[in-house]
């Protein structure tokens, strides 16, 4: 798809900051993201290149200004839901109780 | 797919996977073929960037039969085909922009070349 993630020949991103020292992760989110990722590749339901496409369906302007581990973590939300092993209504509810507010009775 | 257990994990993270594929598929180029990158906009997965579709390159190395991921990614399943390493001057992509000493060097698939 002609999505955000292809930025060959692209201007205006500005230059490549080399990070010194660059750890593999920035956040232990990340880390975990990755885990996941990985974790569920093994499950079987969906192979390499679909996790690819699942990355790139993320809105353009959302890819764009977003990082890395994000676009992580939006291709395994999207595939979780596809498959119908978890739906977007479980996935908020849980981030509103890991934000503190109230689930409406969702365990 | 097998299941990946625990103790596992590191072992099959250190050999990685391969999506070559065993097959007898005959290829449509060999190295030194001069051939386009077709000019296709798919609404699913493809690893044809956008500024080499149209543009005109030569074959510099056969990899071999690789899984195909355009289809793959989709449940289309492997289609296997052979992957080469497809040589695009930067004059051919950028125009007067593009540098007289430079090129990229694309993987790509059977499905998205022609010959030129």
């Amino acid at each position: 798809m002609n999505g955000a993630h292809d930025l060959g020949g692209m201007h205006g991103f500005g230059p490549v900051e080399r990070e010194r020292d660059e750890p593999v992760f920035h956040a232990d989110w990340e880390r975990r993201c990755f885990a996941l990722t990985l974790a569920m590749g093994a499950y079987g339901a969906w192979n390499l290149d679909a996790t690819r496409y699942a990355r790139e369906t993320m809105p353009a302007g959302e890819y764009l200004t977003t990082g890395y581990y994000e676009h992580w973590l939006h291709g395994l939300q999207r595939q979780l839901i596809e498959q119908g092993l978890l739906t977007r209504e479980e996935i908020e509810a849980r981030m509103a109780r890991l934000r503190g507010e109230s689930d409406h009775g969702a365990t | 797919m097998a299941r990946l257990e625990a103790r596992r994990v590191e072992a099959v993270l250190r050999k990685g996977s391969s999506a070559r594929v065993d097959a007898a598929v005959p290829a449509r180029f060999r190295a030194g073929d001069r051939v386009c990158a077709r000019n296709i906009h798919p609404a699913g997965h493809t690893r044809l960037p956008r500024y080499a579709r149209g543009r005109q390159g030569t074959i510099t190395q056969d990899h071999g039969v690789f899984i195909f991921p355009d289809a793959h990614a989709h449940g289309a399943g492997a289609r296997p085909q052979h992957c080469y390493s497809v040589r695009f001057s930067a004059r051919e992509l950028w125009g007067p922009q593009g540098d007289t000493r430079s090129a990229v060097y694309i993987d790509l698939w059977d499905d998205h070349l022609e010959p030129a």
